[in-house]
């Protein structure tokens, strides 16, 4: 096609926009709403799994409790512990195991500055923080494996911990007494968004090196054992082993489901996935509808508008004008329009999406906000919906436009 | 230049049909202006439009310029009415959009002129019907005559070597219809064919010869 032709077009359509007014906004209003509903889908989406990871994404948390059979002459009702040696009995028996650390908490009084508060107060060792998501705030470190082996009087504590002992104040490097030991900060817990927790969230917890902890504890035995299999596929299989070996080492059934509890997140974030990804289907299922709808609000205005211009082309087709002719104009005014509607469409969307996310997020009360207030604007959803739409839009104006170009010249001209 | 051998056109509308031409033949030769002449329904415009390539014979042949005309499809016949053809209606068809001088660049457009040719020619057509000044203007800021006049000027765009012009001053008052005739008159004198539909006989008066239609047949 000469070149020429298209700028005419172009002429001519800009003396008509004002027609196809309605159209352009009806692209506008349609990007708007499926861009901030993708947006928003997937927003609740990636928070849900930040959520989830709060607590930790692959981890197998070991409990001990109470048998339910009676083993080898034994009776039911026997109370069954984990205790420190456990840790590496398991890591030597198990080599899906990745990562594997001991867990002991209680209920202490807490003291700096002035204050008196009472918090859960965790001994764990080094590996806690990456399975656990413990992310510490800039200028400060979670326990590392020194800590464990000095057994170092030092605190990881979380950030609301932080606040209400220190105020706006930094608190790295600052003591704590707990228990009436004096402990030096070395990292506050940075803040996160956690849908799952054991004995609230970390936010108020406070975290000793293992070995600290036992000395001013007077409990032997562990609360629970944290467990990360080196694939997420694993931890059926390390369940398994663990209960076998366990009940072997502490003579109760392997079978007996209450001898010893298990808090598997990888389970829990597959059903959470499975549920993330219903909600992205039936947003893309909506979206898809809506586009569908939208298409078709468009392929009647482009037949409204090639009647209405039914003279229009019988004139064309008089003088000369190729059936490609009238075709490529139609098009190009779809192109046009559509360019228009989901360029100032996508704009809105984007601004609002990149205002909404400038939104403060209250950590302190975790609520339904911290999933709304992240919508994620992707440029994956974004070239999907152009590609989806743009073929929308190309067949929506192909079959007006081939109509248009079918027409008989003398009819057209008669066409008042 | 145009020649028409045992031409028949019937329009069917269901069991229906209407014979609008019946087994007409006649030659118009290159540089005559001939005037088509009958009552409605005799199968003027039916004529006009076979003539001017806008429809295909039922039956018959139509030889225009040497080459056989029922057989070229759509954009053969397209290319036809915009390099060979020039069209002049009685309601002007121009579009209501456009300036005077995007109407008169239109056919040029459709044959691919270059911008240079485009912009000489349109210049000159609008100079030679005295509306250069009035070339931004669209059709509802002019007169009658003053349409007439573009739509005239738009119909020589690509130097056509036959004019048809379908009721040209029907719409007209006397002295824009005057002026209309006097530039059609130049035209013909300039060697091109014309090919005029009308009512009128003063009109009629101004071509060489007048064809008269009744009941899709040629009686005079």
């Amino acid at each position: 096609m000469n070149l020429t032709l298209p700028r005419f077009f172009w002429s001519e359509y800009r003396k008509r926009r004002k027609r196809a007014a309605l159209i352009t906004f009806a692209l506008f209003w349609g990007t708007l709403s499926i861009l901030l509903l993708m947006a928003f889908g997937q927003g609740m989406s990636t928070q849900a799994r930040v959520a989830f990871q709060g607590l930790g994404e692959t981890l197998i948390m070991v409990n001990g409790g109470q048998t339910s059979l009676p083993f080898e002459g034994l009776p039911k009702g026997r109370t069954i512990r984990l205790y420190p040696e456990d840790v590496d009995y398991l890591r030597e028996r198990i080599p899906e195991i990745l990562r594997i650390v001991p867990e002991s908490d209680n209920f202490w009084q807490v003291s700096a500055n002035g204050k008196e508060i009472n918090r859960t107060v965790h001994g764990t060792t080094a590996g806690f923080a990456v399975m656990r998501t413990q992310v510490p705030q800039l200028g400060g470190r979670f326990l590392n494996a020194e800590d464990d082996r000095k057994g170092r009087k030092v605190a990881f504590i979380g950030w609301k911990v932080a606040a209400d002992l220190f105020g706006t104040n930094g608190a790295v490097g600052r003591t704590i007494v707990i228990n009436r030991v004096p402990f030096t900060v070395v990292g506050v817990l940075q803040k996160k968004i956690q849908d799952s927790m054991y004995n609230g969230p970390d936010a108020e917890h406070i975290y000793l090196p293992f070995l600290a902890f036992r000395q001013i504890d007077n409990q032997r035995y562990l609360d629970r054992i944290h467990i990360q299999p080196r694939e997420a596929s694993q931890s059926p299989l390390i369940e398994d082993r663990v209960k076998t070996l366990l009940g072997r080492k502490r003579r109760f059934d392997p079978a007996d489901r209450y001898a010893t509890s298990f808090w598997n997140t990888i389970e829990d974030f597959k059903q959470g996935q499975a549920i993330f990804k219903g909600i992205e289907v039936f947003l893309g299922i909506m979206g898809a509808l809506t586009l569908l709808i939208g298409a078709v609000g468009v392929t009647n205005l482009m037949y409204a508008a090639a009647k209405e211009r039914t003279k229009e082309i019988g004139i064309k087709l008089a003088l000369g004008a190729r059936r490609r002719t009238i075709v490529g104009q139609f098009l190009l005014e779809t192109l046009f329009v559509f360019a228009k509607g989901t360029f100032w469409g996508l704009l809105l969307a984007f601004d609002i999406v990149h205002l909404v996310r400038l939104a403060p997020i209250n950590y302190d009360s975790f609520g339904i906000e911290a999933y709304l207030l992240r919508p994620d604007f992707s440029l994956r959803t974004f070239l999907v919906y152009m590609a989806v739409l743009g073929t929308l839009c190309f067949l929506s104006g192909i079959f007006p436009a081939l109509r248009a170009s079918r027409a008989n010249p003398i009819e057209s001209l008669r066409h008042e | 230049m145009i020649e028409l051998k045992d031409v028949s056109k019937i329009y069917r509308t269901g069991s229906q049909s209407l014979e609008a031409l019946r087994r007409i033949s006649l030659l118009i030769g290159r540089g005559e202006f001939v005037s088509v002449m009958g009552p409605s329904g005799s199968g003027k415009s039916t004529l006009m439009n076979i003539v001017g390539c806008l429809d295909t014979p039922t039956a018959g042949d139509y030889v225009l310029d040497g080459e056989m005309v029922a057989g070229l499809t759509f954009d053969e016949l397209a290319a036809v009415r915009n390099r060979k053809i020039g069209f002049v209606f009685q309601n002007f068809n121009l579009l209501p959009y456009a300036s005077a001088w995007e109407n008169v660049e239109l056919p040029m457009l459709f044959d691919g002129k270059n911008a240079r040719r485009r912009r000489e020619r349109v210049a000159e057509l609008l100079n030679a019907v005295g509306l250069y000044d009035w070339r931004e203007h669209r059709p509802t800021e002019l007169s009658g005559g003053q349409q007439q006049r573009v739509a005239l000027a738009r119909a020589l765009a690509n130097d056509p070597p036959i004019l048809l012009a379908d009721e040209p001053t029907g719409n007209l008052d006397s002295k824009s219809g005057e002026e209309i005739m006097a530039i059609l008159g130049e035209l013909w004198k300039g060697g091109r064919t014309i090919v005029m539909v009308t009512h009128d006989d003063r009109i009629a008066l101004h071509s060489e010869r007048v064809i008269r239609l009744f009941d899709g047949q040629v009686v005079a």
